[in-house]
């Protein structure tokens, strides 16, 4: 009776594990509980990218090592630098971007594990839309059996359609799911869209 | 043959064609001494060729063969292509990066023949280029026009109608168990692109010589490849087929299979104290990229180096 009970206990125990780190339990409380950040985060890569475009991210696990691309008319420049690298502002100053501030986004994506941000563009009624794609690695996505998966949101210009399931539409009349590098999206708020996926980029 | 027919066929005579543009359009191509740039070698058409051809066409109708192709976005995206070949973009997440570098290099020498054999393919529903007959299958005919999420391959209908027309003719051993295409194939092996295969692409397509080294798995025994690569830039185009998943990682995943799964046109390259600054032709776009050589090393699966056979527009 007892090895059965212990049996039952170490189950409940393994199941419990399992699932308080799955990425569905993630999905809808990390939005909302870290808001204002990943919000800040969005604005200001929104506010600097009119400047000048480019994207970062980081390609490490250990969030110390960042890619830097910065996009001009006629080339894209790709870049690695480690974290606090000096040369950093340097190279920021040469492509006449916003050194501090970029240099803010960027520790600011360190803190909250954020991998990569950029800008993307999709087509409606074969006009060019734009929207703001981020991935975050949360600590609880680290974890075994979700360690390849992030949190990846997505920040539209406009309010988006959603079916009864609240998977993102394609557009309002047709009820065709809208994928984003693959992924079908899930809606947040009208505005913004959350997947888990295999791949921050 | 009614007098449409006959029009239309003499408009596809290459020869005629080439009386044509070359009397009343000046060849602008000079072989002049170059930095390096594949654009300033001897070409088989010029642009100038192509954009006179393209822009007598002021309108075009719907295909009967391409159901889903609007006429206004394929004539559009033909211009834009002419006009800037850099802007070729073979699509997010599609297995179509083999024949974006295919295309790129075939804008580059003989946009004339590209300008054609596109039109030809949209009014007829099948092509010859080179003695190559293209004849799509019906799905890929049906398919073109529809495909989406692909960013600016979404409203690029030309590209479409042409990757899926080469996808579907040209098979090597990788699209061994996806033949026939099926809804969503271009993210599929279906589309995929092996070596030998961009190899045999390139032979019966461009008005190239090519040499190739290296291999799917195995990478290219060249010595030094710096030196190689940076030579081989000066008297002729390169394409590199590389292992693209190391160097634009999309996960953390420490353990990736070094395999090659993309094509690029090496525009050029230098080094400095180990580093190696690249700039490359992909996805519409020029990029510089500064690796060690050893990740150079690590990522340069296969080297293909193409020099003119012939100078054809002067």
């Amino acid at each position: 009776m007892q090895t059965k009970k212990n049996y039952i206990l170490f189950l409940t125990l393994i199941t419990s594990l399992l699932f308080s780190c799955s990425p569905k339990n993630i999905s809808t409380k990390y939005y909302y509980e870290n808001e204002k950040m990943l919000d800040r985060i969005e604005e200001s890569y929104k506010a600097l990218y009119l400047q000048g475009p480019f994207n970062v991210g980081f390609t490490d696990r250990d969030f110390k090592t960042f890619s830097l691309e910065i996009i001009t008319d006629t080339l894209s420049y790709v870049y690695e630098f480690d974290i606090d690298e000096p040369r950093l502002k340097d190279t920021l100053t040469a492509y006449k971007r916003n050194a501090a501030k970029i240099s803010t986004l960027i520790k600011q994506m360190h803190d909250i594990r954020c991998t990569w941000i950029n800008y993307s563009h999709y087509y409606v009624d074969e006009k060019k839309q734009t929207l703001i794609l981020m991935s975050i690695k949360p600590v609880a996505l680290k974890r075994l059996f979700s360690y390849s998966k992030y949190y990846v949101l997505t920040y539209f210009a406009q309010p988006q359609y959603f079916d009864s399931e609240g998977r993102l539409l394609d557009k309002r009349k047709m009820r065709q799911l809208r994928k984003i590098n693959g992924d079908v999206f899930k809606r947040i708020n009208n505005k913004v869209c959350y997947a888990i996926t295999g791949h921050f980029r | 043959m009614d007098l449409k027919d006959f029009v239309r066929k003499l408009i596809f005579n290459p020869v005629i064609l080439m009386w044509c543009l070359c009397v009343c359009t000046p060849a602008f191509v000079k072989a002049k001494d170059l930095n390096n740039n594949i654009a300033d070698f001897p070409v088989t058409s010029t642009q100038q060729q192509a954009i006179a051809y393209i822009e007598k066409i002021k309108e075009l109708k719907s295909s009967a063969y391409w159901p889903n192709i609007k006429p206004v976005l394929f004539l559009k995206n033909l211009k834009t292509n002419i006009h800037n070949p850099v802007s070729i973009y073979p699509g997010k997440g599609t297995n179509f990066c083999g024949y974006g570098a295919l295309t790129y290099l075939f804008l580059q020498d003989d946009p004339l023949g590209y300008a054609t054999l596109l039109m030809q393919l949209y009014l007829d529903g099948k092509a010859t280029f080179r003695n190559i007959l293209f004849n799509p299958s019906p799905a890929v005919k049906l398919e073109a026009g529809l495909l989406k999420y692909k960013g600016l391959l979404d409203i690029n209908p030309a590209e479409q109608m042409w990757f899926l027309t080469l996808a579907g003719h040209y098979k090597g051993y990788i699209n061994i168990f996806n033949r026939e295409y099926d809804a969503g194939d271009e993210d599929r092996f279906w589309a995929s692109v092996n070596y030998a295969k961009f190899n045999r692409m390139t032979r019966e397509l461009l008005n190239y010589n090519s040499k190739a080294r290296g291999a799917d798995l195995v990478r290219p025994k060249v010595g030094n490849l710096y030196n190689y690569i940076s030579e081989k830039i000066k008297t002729g185009t390169v394409v590199l087929f590389i292992n693209n998943r190391i160097v634009y990682k999309k996960n953390h995943v420490k353990i990736k299979l070094g395999v090659p799964t993309h094509f690029i046109v090496a525009e050029k390259i230098s080094i400095q104290d180990d580093v190696i600054t690249f700039i490359y032709w992909d996805y519409g776009r020029k990029t510089q990229l500064q690796v060690s050589t050893a990740f150079f090393k690590r990522i340069v699966f296969g080297i293909t180096w193409f020099t003119k056979k012939e100078t054809d527009a002067n």
